[in-house]
């Protein structure tokens, strides 16, 4: 293959279609929408991040300045978590908006993370959301296929493409030059975006700026390229392939409508239908109910914690719970906190797992579908996809069971075994404890276990590099002229 | 000529196949309709079961305070689906359909969140409404586009003139046919949902079919002023899936963008810390005045007192919950106001935009947008106040536990009643439609008198 004859066939498409007024037009105005897409999503992104660290930072300051008081309060007050969206959520909304941004934790309690943005919009949000990456995974391929669809096809209607193929340019120079104008085509809506991209990215001074920010922005920008370039390839081939360019404009146009709105709703369907999840009430009752097996802290004549007194008055010696050293009720707490956190756990996990494997069906069709691989992708670099939040969950989980079981050691060391109730002035410790617990601190994914969970993405932007080159090896002996 | 035009509609292969694909899209989005419905109704049997089974348990474990009993038992109430949901699903599958709460503070327990996948809420549903707003038009742009352009570029046009007096005929009848066609696949998809899905032939299920007709009756005549402009059919085609893109995607999105930008609501977060703090900070103060408090917002109770022999009474403890939602109200209103304004503004602008129209329209008769949903936080609210004035007394008086009819607490049910606001239903994607066919008409007179002579 003979690069300079490649770069010639580029060179032509690129100053064939920029000839053509419309071109131009449509330059402007993808260049426009990604403008506006990135401006708005990076005031967005700002605006919920300050108000999310604003809060915060209230519920630091009210915990820290709660009064002395029995701990076991202090459990009941609890904690307030807010989701941090990450620096580069403005350019790939993904998930963000359907999933909760704050979750309040308490003892014994494991709550839902609330007031998602999908929870406060009407059914507008079910249309779309226009964010840098929406703009790029979907509508600039469609631009790619109308620039792309008739440039051999309709070489061969006039006839010129015999002359092209007479003169020693075999059909693989062909296809790569074509496509590689194309590809230039797109680096013209593209790179504007990576630039403004970078320098919004360099802006956001919002006190998170975590290791690998940068990685993953080059990364995804990488990856923006090469889906870039399968799709060139992909509309140079059909067009090829393809009788007339009128044939080739409905394929490609099918391909997109396809790969786009028909496939992953029906993908979704299929998860849900092979792994049905449970509902909240379902889910609650099932916790509920293997608490009470195991032991029901709030039962009194649980046989579990009947069990756990009689060994402790047998250890100690003594004869009843009050008599002990420590603070009875707040053992049994600590214990029940444990048994019943650990339930919680196992049920969370059981149930991500499902949602896991209703994913992997969608993330499965992402092998056939290269919109699927690039949303992934995109999601999990701009750090909006379901790792992300399901980290955030498990994050606010641990922050809530620290915070339980200090106050419980807490009221088991300092809180006398004898006081009657959490009023009593012998039952109150002092407000320094508060200030010794950690505030919460939302931390990012790391860029290798992101990378790690897209792996197939990954995977499946290269499968379908290596596949469309071998079809077009194999094509290519077979190219009509006319 | 009819029968003639009709022969080659019928015999044109992609045309035929058109329309079979938008009837098995619209098959499929009924089956996940039917599917949705069946999930809602197993979800209201489980909480009723639910809801029952709990109450038996601890109604056995408290047999001698109502009041601990009063602070475990929740109670559920239903938002209650037309079987229209499964035509337009809307905002269902991210708000609850059932809220379980009990007596204490409500504010907590108001904005809790289903458990659903949210890959599938961002991959989105392909219901009905999805079928419509989105497969509808590609079809009708890919019988149209062509439709003068074509003969055209193959050289028809000229031979048409010079044989009939009035293309402009033979024209309508084309585009009446296929109109036909299309309108023909909607009717039979909407019978069969009225069928498949048990939908009761109400004021709803025709105002929603209206709408429905008359979105496609929109795109037709927007077809109709893009040819009437006697571009090519590439050119068409272009400016019809421009026009299809910003109609169904870029539009909407940027006007959720531009509500969520004009409204933002901080308060959302209020509502969290403040009735938190309103409740919590008050087992650090005194006792006398959080009771008072209680008796000025309940007059009725103010014979109930605390005993000021004790530490705690469940009239102090539930007193201070009242607190909780007391501190939070006014977030909570604002909350409720700045929904209800990022509503209204969309609703504002599907006057202009008639995708958007179309979509919130079907979503409200099926009681499936926003404001349904705010609709039934009201009743949720008149719901728990109800349980606790109910309880109140019985608490603050120890009443037995055993006394209750316990079996009595079974869920309660919500629905707002229809109200279909007449000509708002179809009105601005209507005068939209006779917009476009009027321009049309006087451009296709203009494009002709300039071809004749």
């Amino acid at each position: 293959m003979q690069t300079r004859t490649v770069g010639l066939l580029a060179k032509q498409v690129w100053r064939n279609t920029v000839k053509n007024r419309s071109t131009i037009w449509l330059f402007g105005v993808f260049n426009l929408l990604l403008l506006c897409a990135l401006l708005s999503g990076y005031q967005y992104m700002h605006s919920q991040q300050l108000l999310a660290l604003e809060n915060s930072e209230e519920v630091r300051e009210r915990w820290v300045n709660n009064p002395d008081k029995h701990p076991h309060r202090m459990a009941h007050y609890g904690y307030v978590a807010f989701r941090q969206k990450y620096p580069l959520s403005f350019f790939d909304f993904g998930m963000d908006s359907y999933v909760g941004n704050v979750i309040f934790l308490e003892a014994h309690r494991q709550n839902t993370v609330n007031f998602s943005a999908a929870s406060l919009s009407n059914g507008l949000l079910r249309l779309g959301e226009i964010s840098a990456g929406m703009v790029l995974q979907l509508l600039v391929p469609l631009l790619l296929f109308f620039w792309g669809f008739s440039l051999v096809a309709s070489e061969r209607e006039k006839g010129t493409l015999k002359i092209v193929l007479i003169q020693n340019v075999s059909a693989v120079e062909l296809i790569a030059g074509r496509a590689l104008g194309l590809f230039y085509l797109s680096t013209v809506v593209f790179l504007p975006t990576a630039i403004i991209g970078g320098i919004l990215l360099g802006l956001s001074d919002l006190g998170l700026t975590s290791i690998g920010l940068y990685g993953r922005f080059i990364l995804l920008l990488i990856a923006y390229v090469f889906y870039f370039g399968l799709l060139s390839w992909l509309a140079v081939l059909i067009s090829a392939y393809s009788s007339s360019s009128r044939a080739s404009l409905i394929r490609l146009i099918g391909c997109w409508l396809f790969f786009t709105l028909m496939l992953p709703k029906v993908s979704q369907l299929v998860g849900q239908t092979l792994y049905p999840a449970p509902t909240k009430i379902e889910f609650d009752t099932a916790v509920e109910e293997e608490l009470i097996q195991h032991g029901d802290s709030h039962n009194p004549n649980d046989p579990h914690f009947q069990a756990l007194k009689d060994s402790l008055l047998r250890a100690y010696g003594v004869e009843s719970p009050q008599e002990l050293p420590f603070n009875y009720s707040g053992y049994v707490m600590r214990e029940g906190e444990k048994l019943s956190a650990e339930t919680y756990q196992r049920h969370q996990e059981n149930l991500v797992g499902i949602y896991q494997k209703q994913q992997q069906v969608v993330r499965l069709t992402a092998m056939l579908n290269p919109y699927l691989a690039i949303k992934n992708l995109s999601m999990a670099f701009s750090g909006t996809d379901y790792s992300a939040f399901k980290d955030f969950q498990e994050q606010t989980e641990t922050y809530r069971y620290t915070l339980a079981q200090t106050m419980n050691e807490l009221q088991i060391q300092h809180i006398s075994n004898k006081v009657e109730s959490s009023a009593d002035k012998k039952a109150i410790i002092s407000r320094q404890h508060w200030e010794d617990l950690p505030d919460f601190q939302h931390q990012f994914l790391s860029l290798g276990q992101v990378i790690r969970q897209e792996s197939i993405s990954i995977i499946s932007l290269m499968v379908w590099g290596l596949g469309l080159f071998l079809v077009t090896n194999r094509f290519a002996q077979h190219l009509k002229a006319f | 000529m009819t029968r003639l035009l009709l022969k080659n509609f019928v015999r044109a292969k992609g045309l035929m196949l058109g329309l079979l694909l938008l009837f098995i899209a619209g098959c499929i989005s009924l089956y996940i309709g039917h599917r949705f419905i069946e999930q809602n109704k197993e979800t209201v049997e489980q909480s009723a079961h639910f809801q029952q089974e709990n109450i038996e348990r601890y109604v056995e474990y408290n047999q001698s305070s109502i009041g601990t009993l009063l602070y475990y038992l929740r109670f559920g109430l239903v938002h209650q689906a037309p079987h229209l949901v499964g035509l337009a699903i809307g905002q269902r599958d991210i708000n609850p359909s059932v809220i379980s709460v009990n007596i204490r503070n409500l504010e907590e327990q108001k904005y809790t969140s289903a458990l659903m996948n949210p890959m599938y809420q961002l991959l989105g549903n392909m219901d009905f409404s999805f079928v419509l707003l989105y497969f509808f038009p590609l079809i009708i742009i890919a019988f149209c586009y062509n439709l003068v352009s074509e003969e055209k570029e193959e050289g028809i046009w000229d031979m048409i003139l010079s044989q009939t007096a009035q293309p402009l005929q033979m024209l309508s009848i084309k585009l009446g046919i296929r109109f036909a066609s299309v309108m023909g696949v909607l009717l039979l998809l909407l019978t069969l949902a009225g069928l498949g899905l048990n939908i009761p032939l109400d004021k709803a299920f025709v105002s929603f079919c209206l709408v429905a007709i008359v979105y496609v009756v929109f795109w037709f005549c927007l077809t109709c002023l893009v040819i009437s402009f006697h571009l090519s059919s590439s050119q068409n085609a272009l400016v019809l899936l421009l026009s299809w893109i910003s109609l169904t995607l870029i539009l909407p999105a940027s006007v959720h963008a531009l509500s969520t930008y004009l409204y933002p609501i901080p308060e959302a977060y209020g509502t969290v810390l403040e009735s938190r703090d309103g409740y919590h900070t008050q087992w650090d103060k005194p006792k006398e005045p959080t009771i008072a408090q209680f008796h000025a917002q309940y007059p009725q109770f103010s014979s109930y007192n605390h005993p000021s022999d004790q530490e705690f009474s469940w009239l102090w403890y539930f007193a201070m919950q009242q607190m909780g939602d007391q501190h939070a109200a006014n977030d909570a209103k604002v909350l409720a106001e700045k929904l209800r304004a990022r509503g209204a503004f969309s609703q504002a602008m599907g006057w202009v935009i008639p995708t958007i129209h179309t979509q919130l329209s079907l979503n409200s008769l099926s009681q499936s947008d926003l404001l349904h949903h705010l609709h039934f936080l009201e009743a949720l609210e008149d719901f728990h106040e109800d349980k606790r004035l109910y309880f109140y007394p019985k608490i603050f008086e120890n009443a037995a536990v055993a006394e209750e009819d316990w079996s009595d607490f079974g869920l309660a049910f919500h629905q707002k009643p229809l109200e279909i606001s007449g000509a708002q239903t179809v009105l601005p994607p209507l005068l939209a439609s006779f917009l476009l066919l009027f321009l049309a008409r006087m451009n296709w007179r203009m494009k002709m008198f300039i071809e004749k002579n």
